[in-house]
Protein backbone atom coordinates (compact mmCIF):
# COMPACT_ATOMS: atom_id res chain seq x y z
CA UNK A 1 0.00 0.00 0.00
CA UNK A 2 1.61 3.19 -0.77
CA UNK A 3 0.84 6.52 1.02
CA UNK A 4 1.47 9.44 -1.00
CA UNK A 5 2.51 13.01 0.32
CA UNK A 6 -1.19 14.11 -0.54
CA UNK A 7 -2.26 11.18 2.01
CA UNK A 8 0.23 12.32 4.69
CA UNK A 9 -1.29 16.14 4.66
CA UNK A 10 -4.90 15.13 4.65
CA UNK A 11 -3.93 12.47 7.96
CA UNK A 12 -2.08 15.76 9.42
CA UNK A 13 -5.77 17.83 8.84
CA UNK A 14 -8.02 15.75 10.25
CA UNK A 15 -5.52 14.08 13.21
CA UNK A 16 -4.48 18.00 14.08
CA UNK A 17 -0.87 17.30 14.16
CA UNK A 18 2.24 18.46 12.78
CA UNK A 19 4.24 16.77 10.22
CA UNK A 20 7.49 18.00 9.23
CA UNK A 21 8.93 17.67 5.42
CA UNK A 22 12.06 16.51 7.89
CA UNK A 23 10.29 13.18 9.42
CA UNK A 24 7.97 12.96 6.11
CA UNK A 25 9.89 9.91 4.65
CA UNK A 26 10.52 7.94 7.19
CA UNK A 27 6.79 8.71 8.36
CA UNK A 28 5.77 7.26 5.19
CA UNK A 29 8.16 4.30 4.98
CA UNK A 30 6.78 3.03 9.11
CA UNK A 31 2.97 3.69 7.83
CA UNK A 32 3.63 1.82 4.39
CA UNK A 33 4.94 -1.30 6.24
CA UNK A 34 2.19 -1.11 9.10
CA UNK A 35 -0.38 -1.02 5.72
CA UNK A 36 1.24 -4.01 3.96
CA UNK A 37 0.99 -6.25 7.08
CA UNK A 38 -3.01 -5.03 7.56
CA UNK A 39 -3.41 -5.85 4.05
CA UNK A 40 -2.72 -9.68 5.46
CA UNK A 41 -6.99 -8.85 6.13
CA UNK A 42 -7.67 -8.74 2.20
CA UNK A 43 -7.19 -13.12 2.25
CA UNK A 44 -10.42 -13.32 3.84
CA UNK A 45 -13.84 -13.56 2.54
CA UNK A 46 -16.15 -11.08 4.52
CA UNK A 47 -18.86 -10.07 2.88
CA UNK A 48 -21.21 -12.53 4.84
CA UNK A 49 -19.78 -11.42 8.36
CA UNK A 50 -21.24 -8.88 10.56
CA UNK A 51 -18.52 -6.30 12.32
CA UNK A 52 -18.34 -6.99 15.77
CA UNK A 53 -17.24 -3.46 17.49
CA UNK A 54 -17.90 -4.89 21.06
CA UNK A 55 -16.06 -8.44 21.91
CA UNK A 56 -18.98 -9.01 25.21
CA UNK A 57 -22.60 -9.13 24.43
CA UNK A 58 -24.68 -7.10 27.34
CA UNK A 59 -26.59 -4.70 27.23
CA UNK A 60 -25.57 -1.67 28.49
CA UNK A 61 -27.27 -0.78 32.16
CA UNK A 62 -28.51 2.97 33.59
CA UNK A 63 -27.94 4.37 36.07
CA UNK A 64 -30.87 5.96 38.15
CA UNK A 65 -31.52 9.59 37.86
CA UNK A 66 -30.45 10.70 40.54
CA UNK A 67 -28.69 13.84 41.35
CA UNK A 68 -24.89 13.89 42.49
CA UNK A 69 -22.90 16.15 42.71
CA UNK A 70 -19.43 14.14 42.00
CA UNK A 71 -18.02 16.26 39.39
CA UNK A 72 -16.62 19.26 40.49
CA UNK A 73 -16.58 21.94 38.24
CA UNK A 74 -13.94 24.57 39.59
CA UNK A 75 -11.26 21.58 40.46
CA UNK A 76 -11.20 20.14 36.92
CA UNK A 77 -10.87 23.49 36.26
CA UNK A 78 -7.97 24.29 37.84
CA UNK A 79 -6.21 22.09 35.13
CA UNK A 80 -6.63 24.63 32.44
CA UNK A 81 -3.79 27.09 31.86
CA UNK A 82 -6.48 29.58 30.73
CA UNK A 83 -10.11 29.99 32.53
CA UNK A 84 -12.12 32.63 33.36
CA UNK A 85 -15.15 33.15 35.30
CA UNK A 86 -16.28 29.46 34.54
CA UNK A 87 -15.24 29.61 31.20
CA UNK A 88 -12.33 27.82 29.33
CA UNK A 89 -10.55 30.74 27.33
CA UNK A 90 -9.22 29.83 23.85
CA UNK A 91 -7.22 32.62 21.47
CA UNK A 92 -9.81 34.84 18.91
CA UNK A 93 -11.80 32.65 17.11
CA UNK A 94 -14.22 35.58 15.58
CA UNK A 95 -12.16 38.98 15.26
CA UNK B 1 14.20 -6.09 57.20
CA UNK B 2 15.03 -7.05 53.39
CA UNK B 3 13.58 -10.49 53.91
CA UNK B 4 9.84 -9.02 54.41
CA UNK B 5 10.62 -8.11 50.66
CA UNK B 6 10.78 -11.41 49.39
CA UNK B 7 7.92 -12.57 50.95
CA UNK B 8 4.73 -13.33 48.52
CA UNK B 9 1.98 -11.56 49.28
CA UNK B 10 0.29 -14.57 50.80
CA UNK B 11 2.84 -14.60 53.48
CA UNK B 12 2.61 -11.10 53.82
CA UNK B 13 -1.08 -11.41 55.01
CA UNK B 14 -0.78 -14.04 56.98
CA UNK B 15 2.75 -12.11 58.67
CA UNK B 16 0.37 -8.95 59.08
CA UNK B 17 -2.18 -10.71 60.14
CA UNK B 18 -0.27 -12.52 63.28
CA UNK B 19 1.85 -9.75 63.91
CA UNK B 20 5.17 -10.99 63.01
CA UNK B 21 6.04 -8.32 61.64
CA UNK B 22 4.43 -5.09 61.52
CA UNK B 23 3.02 -2.36 58.17
CA UNK B 24 5.49 0.02 58.77
CA UNK B 25 8.19 -2.33 58.61
CA UNK B 26 7.49 -3.67 55.74
CA UNK B 27 6.28 -0.21 54.06
CA UNK B 28 9.97 1.21 55.33
CA UNK B 29 11.63 -1.87 53.75
CA UNK B 30 9.80 -1.28 50.07
CA UNK B 31 10.72 2.34 49.88
CA UNK B 32 14.25 1.62 51.22
CA UNK B 33 14.32 -0.45 48.31
CA UNK B 34 12.91 1.82 45.59
CA UNK B 35 15.52 4.15 46.93
CA UNK B 36 18.36 1.70 46.29
CA UNK B 37 17.24 0.52 43.04
CA UNK B 38 16.21 4.42 42.12
CA UNK B 39 18.09 3.59 38.42
CA UNK B 40 15.98 1.06 37.16
CA UNK B 41 13.04 4.07 36.28
CA UNK B 42 10.49 1.74 37.58
CA UNK B 43 8.42 4.79 39.54
CA UNK B 44 6.96 8.06 37.83
CA UNK B 45 6.36 8.90 41.48
CA UNK B 46 6.82 7.75 44.65
CA UNK B 47 4.74 8.58 47.74
CA UNK B 48 6.64 8.32 50.53
CA UNK B 49 5.61 10.24 53.53
CA UNK B 50 2.53 9.26 52.75
CA UNK B 51 2.87 5.54 52.61
CA UNK B 52 4.82 5.87 55.95
CA UNK B 53 1.56 7.68 57.51
CA UNK B 54 -0.86 4.69 56.00
CA UNK B 55 1.38 2.07 57.21
CA UNK B 56 0.81 3.39 61.06
CA UNK B 57 -3.02 3.85 60.01
CA UNK B 58 -3.09 -0.03 59.34
CA UNK B 59 -0.73 -1.25 61.49
CA UNK B 60 -3.80 0.52 64.71
CA UNK B 61 -6.25 -1.15 62.25
CA UNK B 62 -4.69 -4.67 62.82
CA UNK B 63 -3.83 -3.84 66.90
CA UNK B 64 -7.67 -3.23 66.93
CA UNK B 65 -8.68 -6.15 65.11
CA UNK B 66 -9.83 -4.04 62.16
CA UNK B 67 -8.01 -5.14 59.45
CA UNK B 68 -9.12 -5.15 56.13
CA UNK B 69 -8.68 -7.65 53.58
CA UNK B 70 -5.04 -6.46 52.53
CA UNK B 71 -4.66 -3.78 55.72
CA UNK B 72 -0.97 -2.80 55.19
CA UNK B 73 0.10 -4.39 52.06
CA UNK B 74 2.27 -1.91 49.92
CA UNK B 75 1.26 -1.59 46.42
CA UNK B 76 2.46 0.44 42.94
CA UNK B 77 -0.28 1.65 40.73
CA UNK B 78 0.66 1.70 36.71
CA UNK B 79 0.54 5.45 36.32
CA UNK B 80 -2.49 5.26 33.50
CA UNK B 81 -4.57 5.14 36.59
CA UNK B 82 -5.77 8.46 38.51
CA UNK B 83 -5.57 8.51 42.06
CA UNK B 84 -7.57 12.22 43.63
CA UNK B 85 -4.95 15.32 43.87
CA UNK B 86 -1.89 13.03 42.62
CA UNK B 87 0.02 13.30 39.18
CA UNK B 88 -1.01 10.77 36.11
CA UNK B 89 1.18 11.04 33.69
CA UNK B 90 -0.10 7.96 31.47
CA UNK B 91 3.82 7.98 30.74
CA UNK B 92 3.38 11.32 28.43
CA UNK B 93 4.32 14.67 27.86
CA UNK B 94 0.92 15.90 27.41
CA UNK B 95 -0.29 14.55 31.00
CA UNK B 96 2.95 15.87 32.43
CA UNK B 97 1.35 18.42 34.53
CA UNK B 98 -2.04 16.66 35.19
CA UNK B 99 -3.27 16.18 38.60
CA UNK B 100 -6.28 14.02 38.62
CA UNK B 101 -9.37 15.87 40.54
CA UNK B 102 -10.54 12.21 41.02
CA UNK B 103 -10.00 8.82 41.83
CA UNK B 104 -10.05 5.29 39.60
CA UNK B 105 -12.27 2.77 40.76
CA UNK B 106 -9.20 0.41 40.53
CA UNK B 107 -7.08 2.10 43.37
CA UNK B 108 -10.14 3.33 45.31
CA UNK B 109 -11.37 -0.62 45.54
CA UNK B 110 -8.00 -1.22 46.58
CA UNK B 111 -7.43 1.25 48.92
CA UNK B 112 -10.71 0.30 50.48
CA UNK B 113 -9.33 -2.86 50.72
CA UNK B 114 -6.41 -1.48 52.79
CA UNK B 115 -3.58 -1.78 50.58
CA UNK B 116 -0.86 1.30 51.00
CA UNK B 117 0.11 3.17 46.99
CA UNK B 118 3.93 3.53 47.60
CA UNK B 119 3.70 4.96 44.00
CA UNK B 120 2.74 5.05 40.33
CA UNK B 121 4.71 2.96 38.19
CA UNK B 122 6.74 3.79 34.88
CA UNK B 123 5.07 2.62 31.18
CA UNK B 124 4.85 3.15 27.97
CA UNK B 125 3.17 6.47 26.73
CA UNK B 126 -0.43 6.08 26.60
CA UNK B 127 0.38 2.58 27.01
CA UNK B 128 0.98 2.27 23.33
CA UNK B 129 4.94 -0.05 22.98
CA UNK B 130 6.23 -3.08 23.72
CA UNK B 131 9.42 -1.97 25.29
CA UNK B 132 8.93 0.63 27.53
CA UNK B 133 10.96 2.58 25.60
CA UNK B 134 8.03 5.17 24.20
CA UNK B 135 7.96 6.86 27.52
CA UNK B 136 8.66 9.99 28.42
CA UNK B 137 10.32 9.34 31.24
CA UNK B 138 12.81 7.43 30.00
CA UNK B 139 12.68 3.43 29.85
CA UNK B 140 12.25 0.90 32.32
CA UNK B 141 15.56 -1.06 32.83
CA UNK B 142 14.75 -5.06 33.10
CA UNK B 143 16.04 -6.04 36.63
CA UNK B 144 17.43 -9.54 35.61
CA UNK B 145 19.62 -7.84 33.24
CA UNK B 146 19.67 -4.04 32.87
CA UNK B 147 20.61 -3.97 29.39
CA UNK B 148 17.85 -5.61 27.78
CA UNK B 149 13.75 -4.04 27.93
CA UNK B 150 11.17 -5.33 30.82
CA UNK B 151 8.35 -5.12 28.15
CA UNK B 152 5.62 -2.87 27.86
CA UNK B 153 3.44 -1.34 27.97
CA UNK B 154 3.43 -2.13 31.58
CA UNK B 155 7.33 -2.24 31.83
CA UNK B 156 7.31 -0.46 34.92
CA UNK B 157 4.94 -2.47 37.07
CA UNK B 158 6.62 -5.77 35.89
CA UNK B 159 10.03 -4.43 36.82
CA UNK B 160 8.83 -3.30 40.27
CA UNK B 161 7.62 -6.92 41.32
CA UNK B 162 10.62 -8.22 39.96
CA UNK B 163 12.66 -6.23 41.71
CA UNK B 164 11.24 -6.77 45.04
CA UNK B 165 9.89 -2.87 44.88
CA UNK B 166 6.76 -3.87 45.52
CA UNK B 167 4.03 -6.52 46.98
CA UNK B 168 2.24 -6.40 43.53
CA UNK B 169 1.13 -3.66 40.67
CA UNK B 170 -1.66 -2.79 38.97
CA UNK B 171 -0.84 -3.05 35.00
CA UNK B 172 -3.12 -3.04 32.06
CA UNK B 173 -3.22 -4.60 28.83
CA UNK B 174 -4.98 -3.68 25.27
CA UNK B 175 -2.87 -6.27 23.39
CA UNK B 176 -0.34 -7.63 25.57
CA UNK B 177 0.94 -4.92 27.69
CA UNK B 178 0.59 -7.42 31.18
CA UNK B 179 1.41 -10.42 30.00
CA UNK B 180 4.47 -9.45 27.51
CA UNK B 181 6.70 -7.56 30.53
CA UNK B 182 5.35 -10.38 32.78
CA UNK B 183 6.76 -12.77 30.85
CA UNK B 184 10.26 -10.62 30.18
CA UNK B 185 10.46 -10.23 33.50
CA UNK B 186 10.21 -13.26 35.03
CA UNK B 187 6.99 -12.90 36.92
CA UNK B 188 3.11 -13.43 36.63
CA UNK B 189 0.23 -11.50 35.20
CA UNK B 190 -3.37 -11.43 34.08
CA UNK B 191 -5.75 -9.57 32.30
CA UNK B 192 -9.40 -10.80 33.41
CA UNK B 193 -12.23 -10.63 30.97
CA UNK B 194 -13.09 -7.66 29.30
CA UNK B 195 -15.74 -5.97 31.96
CA UNK B 196 -14.58 -7.61 34.97
CA UNK B 197 -12.66 -4.82 36.29
CA UNK B 198 -14.00 -1.09 35.79
CA UNK B 199 -12.11 1.09 33.63
CA UNK B 200 -13.70 4.60 35.47
CA UNK B 201 -10.70 6.63 35.72
CA UNK B 202 -8.34 4.61 33.94
CA UNK B 203 -6.96 6.19 31.39
CA UNK B 204 -8.42 5.22 28.07
CA UNK B 205 -5.71 3.62 24.59
CA UNK B 206 -8.22 1.48 22.77
CA UNK B 207 -11.57 1.11 24.94
CA UNK B 208 -13.06 -2.25 23.84
CA UNK B 209 -10.07 -3.85 24.26
CA UNK B 210 -8.41 -1.80 27.59
CA UNK B 211 -8.44 -4.07 30.85
CA UNK B 212 -6.71 -3.65 33.88
CA UNK B 213 -4.71 -6.44 35.28
CA UNK B 214 -2.28 -7.76 38.01
CA UNK B 215 0.88 -7.92 38.02
CA UNK B 216 2.20 -10.33 40.89
CA UNK B 217 5.25 -12.84 42.14
CA UNK B 218 2.71 -15.91 41.37
CA UNK B 219 -0.61 -16.75 40.59
CA UNK B 220 -1.68 -17.35 44.33
CA UNK B 221 -0.91 -13.74 44.88
CA UNK B 222 -2.24 -12.54 41.67
CA UNK B 223 -5.61 -14.48 42.71
CA UNK B 224 -6.12 -12.60 45.82
CA UNK B 225 -4.70 -8.83 44.13
CA UNK B 226 -7.77 -9.67 41.39
CA UNK B 227 -10.40 -10.41 43.92
CA UNK B 228 -10.52 -7.27 45.94
CA UNK B 229 -9.92 -5.24 42.67
CA UNK B 230 -12.69 -6.76 40.19
CA UNK B 231 -16.47 -5.88 40.23
CA UNK B 232 -19.39 -4.52 38.68
CA UNK B 233 -18.90 -0.48 38.73
CA UNK B 234 -22.07 1.61 37.29
CA UNK B 235 -19.48 4.24 36.39
CA UNK B 236 -18.07 1.93 33.74
CA UNK B 237 -20.84 1.28 31.06
CA UNK B 238 -19.00 -1.77 29.79
CA UNK B 239 -18.50 -3.00 33.30
CA UNK B 240 -20.41 -6.70 33.78
CA UNK B 241 -22.69 -6.92 35.95
CA UNK B 242 -21.99 -10.39 37.30
CA UNK B 243 -20.79 -11.90 40.72
CA UNK B 244 -17.14 -11.85 41.55
CA UNK B 245 -15.95 -15.25 42.56
CA UNK B 246 -13.47 -16.34 45.70
CA UNK B 247 -10.79 -16.48 43.28
CA UNK B 248 -8.58 -17.08 46.39
CA UNK B 249 -10.84 -20.30 47.34
CA UNK B 250 -10.79 -20.96 43.46
CA UNK B 251 -7.08 -20.92 42.72
CA UNK B 252 -6.44 -23.49 45.36
CA UNK B 253 -9.49 -25.75 44.38
CA UNK B 254 -9.01 -29.36 43.50
CA UNK B 255 -9.92 -28.83 39.23
CA UNK B 256 -10.21 -31.05 36.25
CA UNK B 257 -8.27 -29.37 33.23
CA UNK B 258 -8.97 -29.77 29.49
CA UNK B 259 -6.23 -27.58 27.86
CA UNK B 260 -6.39 -26.77 24.13
CA UNK B 261 -3.68 -26.65 21.72
CA UNK B 262 -4.07 -24.78 18.31
CA UNK B 263 -3.61 -27.14 15.35
CA UNK B 264 -0.11 -26.14 14.20
CA UNK B 265 1.18 -23.57 16.60
CA UNK B 266 3.97 -25.98 18.01
CA UNK B 267 5.38 -26.35 14.32
CA UNK B 268 4.97 -22.45 13.84
CA UNK B 269 6.99 -21.77 16.92
CA UNK B 270 10.08 -19.59 15.17
CA UNK B 271 12.32 -19.76 18.18
CA UNK B 272 13.75 -23.36 19.23
CA UNK B 273 14.14 -22.99 23.14
CA UNK B 274 10.29 -21.04 23.47
CA UNK B 275 9.07 -24.29 21.58
CA UNK B 276 11.25 -26.74 23.76
CA UNK B 277 9.80 -24.74 26.80
CA UNK B 278 6.07 -25.16 25.66
CA UNK B 279 6.03 -28.61 24.75
CA UNK B 280 7.79 -29.02 28.42
CA UNK B 281 5.38 -26.64 30.25
CA UNK B 282 2.39 -28.84 28.32
CA UNK B 283 3.94 -32.32 29.59
CA UNK B 284 4.43 -31.22 33.08
CA UNK B 285 0.90 -30.15 33.09
CA UNK B 286 -0.64 -33.47 31.34
CA UNK B 287 1.54 -35.51 33.71
CA UNK B 288 -0.58 -33.73 36.21
CA UNK B 289 -3.59 -35.08 34.92
CA UNK B 290 -4.63 -32.18 32.60
CA UNK B 291 -6.29 -33.75 29.16
CA UNK B 292 -4.78 -32.28 25.76
CA UNK B 293 -6.97 -31.76 23.03
CA UNK B 294 -6.07 -30.20 19.78
CA UNK B 295 -8.46 -27.24 18.88
CA UNK B 296 -9.10 -25.17 15.86
CA UNK B 297 -8.55 -21.19 15.60
CA UNK B 298 -8.08 -21.10 11.93
CA UNK B 299 -8.92 -17.09 11.99
CA UNK B 300 -5.99 -16.39 15.20
CA UNK B 301 -3.07 -15.86 12.21
CA UNK B 302 -5.88 -12.37 10.98
CA UNK B 303 -5.47 -11.05 14.63
CA UNK B 304 -2.80 -8.98 14.17
CA UNK B 305 -3.88 -6.96 11.39
CA UNK B 306 -7.17 -6.59 12.69
CA UNK B 307 -5.60 -5.43 16.16
CA UNK B 308 -3.84 -2.48 14.41
CA UNK B 309 -6.71 -1.47 12.51
CA UNK B 310 -8.85 -1.65 15.70
CA UNK B 311 -6.77 -0.09 18.45
CA UNK B 312 -5.52 2.98 16.83
CA UNK B 313 -8.64 3.69 15.08
CA UNK B 314 -9.97 3.63 18.46
CA UNK B 315 -6.53 5.75 19.74
CA UNK B 316 -7.28 8.56 17.62
CA UNK B 317 -10.87 8.63 18.67
CA UNK B 318 -10.12 8.37 22.45
CA UNK B 319 -6.89 11.00 22.20
CA UNK B 320 -8.88 13.64 20.26
CA UNK B 321 -10.00 14.73 23.57
CA UNK B 322 -6.85 16.24 24.26
CA UNK B 323 -7.18 19.91 22.94
CA UNK B 324 -4.80 22.06 25.18
CA UNK B 325 -7.84 23.60 26.40
CA UNK B 326 -9.30 21.68 29.47
CA UNK B 327 -6.71 19.62 30.66
CA UNK B 328 -2.86 18.41 29.49
CA UNK B 329 -0.09 20.31 27.56
CA UNK B 330 -1.03 23.45 25.99
CA UNK B 331 1.30 25.18 23.49
CA UNK B 332 2.55 28.44 24.62
CA UNK B 333 3.52 29.45 20.53
CA UNK B 334 0.18 29.90 19.26
CA UNK B 335 -1.81 32.99 17.62
CA UNK B 336 -5.34 31.34 16.68
CA UNK B 337 -7.64 28.06 17.53
CA UNK B 338 -6.20 25.99 15.26
CA UNK B 339 -2.39 26.73 16.26
CA UNK B 340 -3.66 25.51 19.75
CA UNK B 341 -5.33 22.51 18.42
CA UNK B 342 -1.97 21.56 16.21
CA UNK B 343 0.31 22.76 17.99
CA UNK B 344 -0.14 21.44 21.96
CA UNK B 345 -0.51 17.90 20.10
CA UNK B 346 1.88 18.55 18.54
CA UNK B 347 4.38 18.97 21.23
CA UNK B 348 2.44 16.71 23.58
CA UNK B 349 2.64 13.57 21.71
CA UNK B 350 5.73 10.95 21.13
CA UNK B 351 6.57 9.20 17.84
CA UNK B 352 4.80 5.87 18.59
CA UNK B 353 1.34 7.46 20.05
CA UNK B 354 1.25 9.77 16.84
CA UNK B 355 1.73 7.17 14.43
CA UNK B 356 -0.99 5.56 16.37
CA UNK B 357 -3.29 8.43 15.58
CA UNK B 358 -2.07 8.74 12.25
CA UNK B 359 -3.11 5.31 10.77
CA UNK B 360 -6.37 5.31 12.92
CA UNK B 361 -6.93 8.23 11.46
CA UNK B 362 -6.27 6.56 7.26
CA UNK B 363 -8.16 3.90 8.11
CA UNK B 364 -11.64 6.07 9.53
CA UNK B 365 -11.27 8.19 6.68
CA UNK B 366 -13.50 8.84 3.79
CA UNK B 367 -12.88 5.81 1.71
CA UNK B 368 -11.26 3.64 3.99
CA UNK B 369 -13.84 3.07 6.68
CA UNK B 370 -14.68 -0.32 4.90
CA UNK B 371 -12.02 -1.14 3.66
CA UNK B 372 -9.91 -1.37 6.93
CA UNK B 373 -12.16 -0.61 10.06
CA UNK B 374 -15.28 -2.59 9.06
CA UNK B 375 -13.51 -5.49 7.68
CA UNK B 376 -11.38 -5.76 10.90
CA UNK B 377 -14.22 -5.58 12.80
CA UNK B 378 -15.75 -8.52 10.82
CA UNK B 379 -12.39 -10.43 11.07
CA UNK B 380 -13.01 -9.96 15.05
CA UNK B 381 -16.09 -11.51 15.08
CA UNK B 382 -14.55 -14.70 13.40
CA UNK B 383 -11.77 -15.02 15.83
CA UNK B 384 -14.36 -14.47 18.56
CA UNK B 385 -16.48 -17.15 17.29
CA UNK B 386 -13.57 -19.32 16.64
CA UNK B 387 -12.87 -19.29 20.21
CA UNK B 388 -16.36 -19.38 21.33
CA UNK B 389 -16.14 -22.99 19.47
CA UNK B 390 -12.93 -23.70 21.13
CA UNK B 391 -14.19 -23.96 24.61
CA UNK B 392 -17.32 -25.77 24.14
CA UNK B 393 -14.31 -28.68 24.06
CA UNK B 394 -11.78 -27.47 26.35
CA UNK B 395 -11.27 -25.56 29.78
CA UNK B 396 -8.21 -23.04 29.04
CA UNK B 397 -6.38 -22.39 25.94
CA UNK B 398 -2.07 -22.62 26.29
CA UNK B 399 0.86 -20.93 23.46
CA UNK B 400 3.52 -18.96 24.80
CA UNK B 401 2.88 -15.53 25.98
CA UNK B 402 5.98 -14.45 23.27
CA UNK B 403 7.70 -15.55 20.46
CA UNK B 404 11.07 -14.58 22.24
CA UNK B 405 12.72 -13.81 25.35
CA UNK B 406 13.72 -10.04 26.48
CA UNK B 407 15.44 -7.96 23.72
CA UNK B 408 18.25 -5.30 23.92
CA UNK B 409 16.76 -1.74 24.76
CA UNK B 410 17.37 0.23 21.52
CA UNK B 411 16.91 -3.08 18.98
CA UNK B 412 13.88 -2.94 17.12
CA UNK B 413 13.61 0.07 15.25
CA UNK B 414 11.02 -1.58 12.72
CA UNK B 415 7.06 -1.04 13.69
CA UNK B 416 6.01 -4.19 12.42
CA UNK B 417 8.41 -6.68 14.41
CA UNK B 418 7.98 -4.68 17.82
CA UNK B 419 3.73 -4.60 17.19
CA UNK B 420 4.73 -8.97 16.88
CA UNK B 421 6.31 -8.65 20.20
CA UNK B 422 1.88 -9.51 20.06
CA UNK B 423 1.06 -12.22 18.03
CA UNK B 424 0.09 -14.47 20.97
CA UNK B 425 -1.11 -12.12 23.26
CA UNK B 426 -3.78 -10.26 20.74
CA UNK B 427 -6.04 -13.13 20.57
CA UNK B 428 -7.66 -12.75 23.90
CA UNK B 429 -8.26 -8.61 24.04
CA UNK B 430 -9.84 -8.79 20.62
CA UNK B 431 -12.15 -11.90 21.84
CA UNK B 432 -12.18 -10.18 25.31
CA UNK B 433 -10.87 -13.14 26.96
CA UNK B 434 -8.74 -13.56 30.43
CA UNK B 435 -5.42 -14.46 29.99
CA UNK B 436 -2.35 -14.67 32.11
CA UNK B 437 1.68 -15.54 31.87
CA UNK B 438 3.38 -17.51 33.95
CA UNK B 439 7.22 -17.81 33.90
CA UNK B 440 7.87 -21.70 32.19
CA UNK B 441 11.25 -21.81 31.06
CA UNK B 442 14.12 -19.34 29.85
CA UNK B 443 15.77 -18.86 26.26
CA UNK B 444 19.02 -17.30 26.52
CA UNK B 445 19.13 -16.45 30.06
CA UNK B 446 15.97 -14.79 30.12
CA UNK B 447 12.80 -16.08 31.58
CA UNK B 448 9.96 -16.73 28.63
CA UNK B 449 6.19 -17.29 29.84
CA UNK B 450 2.90 -20.13 29.35
CA UNK B 451 0.18 -18.30 28.32
CA UNK B 452 -3.27 -19.69 29.37
CA UNK B 453 -6.67 -18.35 27.46
CA UNK B 454 -9.52 -18.87 29.86
CA UNK B 455 -13.29 -18.57 29.26
CA UNK B 456 -15.16 -15.44 29.71
CA UNK B 457 -15.43 -14.80 33.83
CA UNK B 458 -13.11 -17.78 34.26
CA UNK B 459 -9.89 -16.02 35.84
CA UNK B 460 -10.57 -18.65 38.39
CA UNK B 461 -10.10 -21.63 36.31
CA UNK B 462 -6.72 -20.40 34.47
CA UNK B 463 -5.21 -19.04 37.95
CA UNK B 464 -5.73 -22.94 39.57
CA UNK B 465 -4.41 -24.02 36.13
CA UNK B 466 -1.15 -21.90 36.77
CA UNK B 467 -1.31 -22.51 40.60
CA UNK B 468 -0.71 -26.01 39.76
CA UNK B 469 1.81 -25.44 37.01
CA UNK B 470 3.72 -23.22 39.99
CA UNK B 471 3.46 -26.37 42.71
CA UNK B 472 5.46 -28.27 40.24
CA UNK B 473 8.07 -25.94 39.09
CA UNK B 474 10.09 -23.12 40.30
CA UNK B 475 10.69 -21.06 37.50
CA UNK B 476 8.53 -18.53 39.03
CA UNK B 477 11.25 -18.41 41.75
CA UNK B 478 13.22 -15.47 41.90
CA UNK B 479 17.11 -16.51 41.74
Amino acid sequence: MKITKQDLKNISLLSKIKIDDKTSSTLIQDLESILTMVNKMEELETAEINPLTHPIESTQTLREDIEKKDIEREKFQELSKEKDSGFYLTPKVIE
Amino acid sequence: MSELINLSLTDQVLGLGDKSFSSKEITGAYLNEIKKKESLNCFISVFEEESEEKALIADENIAKNKARPLEGIPIAHKDIFCIKDKKTTCGSKMLSNFISPYSSEVFSKLDTAGAITLGKTNMDEFAMGSSNETSFYGNVLNPINEKLSPGGSSGGSAAAVRANLCSFATATDTGGSIRQPASFCGVTGIKPTYGRVSRWGMIAFASSLDQAGIIAKNAKDAAIALKYMSGFDQKDSTSLNEEVKDLQKEVDADQEHVIGIPKGLIENIKNDQVRDSFKNAISILEKDGAKIKEINLPHIEYSLPAYYVIAPAECSANLARYDGIRFGHRSESVSSLEDLYVNSRTEGFGKEVKNRIFIGTFCLSAGYYDAFYNKALKIRNLIKSDFDEAFKKVSSIAMPTCSNSSFELGSISDPVEMYEQDIYTIPANLAGLPALSIPSGTADEMPIGLQLIGNYLEEGRILNLANKFQKLTDFHEFK
